[in-house]
């Protein structure tokens, strides 16, 4: 099964945050989910991530756009 | 009543206002805390001595204004049994503003009133060559406005650059409000500018491996500051401090400083432009050993 992707480049705060609580909704514990995300974004959301208890498999630089690999906590 | 004495009842915050025969007393609050008791006490004596209204100052203070002048002893007294003291006012050291701190706030960094408590105890109506004025943030957000103060204080997170688990991924340099990360010249390693840094930890924060971690957190000091007529913004001095103690100890160092070097009425941002600021902080590590 492919990772899905979800694309906020064009999203502001809190709608960045809101579609990445939904995304992660969608997908069973210790799932994956691809983010692709710009800007302001960057530090609310991967700050956020944290705390929840998520993790950060992966980064990829796309020019000023990142790409997460987020891995949805194991519960 | 003559001037001298309209001055020493002021510097003991009893201020003459326009109207004559009446003053407007200025309490002593500490970071804008009061709990119910004082609240209580003030709201009645404001009622009994006043016209039955406060003045919440602009540094987090109460005052009650339209006291007759033969009523002010009697306001001291009835205040004094809930802990409700009186301020001050002239060439002293002011009422000491103060953020929730870590302990009720989120961005917290330190604990912001415990400190605030700590310098009233310290420094509090503490006579300087003119009004001097501390004000602590809990963090960079700087809600308390530290550059404002003649002392003012933010918490700091200081970040160190750890190495091994860094993919170099480039998030702590996207994030980074000034940029202050960079790569090093041959790409092995990250450089974070401690001049440029200004100690928010949002690379910590983001860091999703771990290769970015806290150096020290603590308290920054910022020396100088004023507003008023000609203002002014205050300068960092010294490294983080790491506790209360250290913290204290350099407000102390700082208002020694301004005794030996400050004319009478001039504030402190204008007495480090005539003796400069390196001459501040190298008395400050000197008398302290602080970094």
């Amino acid at each position: 099964m492919t990772t899905p992707l979800l694309d906020i480049t064009g999203d502001v705060c809190p709608m960045t945050f809101v579609k990445v609580k939904m995304g992660l909704q969608r997908i069973g514990p210790a799932g994956k989910l691809n983010v692709r995300l710009k800007g302001e974004a960057l530090k609310n959301v991967i700050s956020s991530l944290k705390t929840e208890g998520h993790r950060i498999a992966g980064v990829e630089k796309e020019g000023e756009l990142f790409l997460l690999e987020v891995e949805k906590k194991h519960e | 009543m003559n001037e001298a004495d309209y001055k020493e009842l002021k510097k003991g915050g009893m201020m003459r206002q326009a109207e004559a025969g009446f003053f407007s007393v200025r309490l002593h609050v500490v970071g804008g805390r009061l709990d119910t008791k004082r609240l209580r006490a003030i709201h009645d004596a404001a009622v009994r001595f006043g016209r039955g209204e406060v003045h919440l100052t602009t540094r987090q203070g109460v005052e009650i204004p339209n006291v007759r002048q033969d009523s002010l002893a009697s306001l001291k007294e009835f205040l004094a049994p809930s802990g409700v003291g009186v301020g001050v006012c002239g060439p002293t050291v002011r009422t000491v503003t103060a953020c929730q701190g870590c302990t009720v706030c989120p961005s917290g960094v330190i604990d912001s009133p415990e400190l605030a408590d700590a310098v009233d105890r310290e420094f509090y109506g503490r006579p300087v060559p003119h009004k001097f004025k501390v004000g602590i943030s809990g963090c960079i957000n700087n809600c308390m406005k530290a550059e404002e103060n003649d002392a003012g204080i933010k918490g700091w997170i200081e970040p160190r650059w750890v190495g091994s688990p860094c993919t170099f991924c480039g998030v702590c340099q996207a994030v980074c409000p000034t940029k202050a990360i960079t790569t090093s010249s041959d790409g092995d390693a990250l450089i974070v500018d401690a001049e440029r840094c200004i100690g928010c930890g949002d690379c910590i924060a983001c860091c999703p491996s771990g290769g970015m971690g806290e150096k020290s957190r603590g308290y920054r000091l910022f020396a100088g500051g004023k507003f008023g007529r000609m203002p002014f913004l205050g300068k960092k001095i010294l490294g983080v401090l790491g506790t209360k103690e250290e913290a204290l100890a350099a407000i102390s160092a700082v208002l020694e400083f301004f005794r030996a070097h400050g004319k009478p009425r001039e504030r402190f941002g204008d007495t480090l432009q005539r003796t400069g600021f390196p001459a501040l902080e190298t008395y400050v590590k000197e008398t302290t050993g602080l970094p």
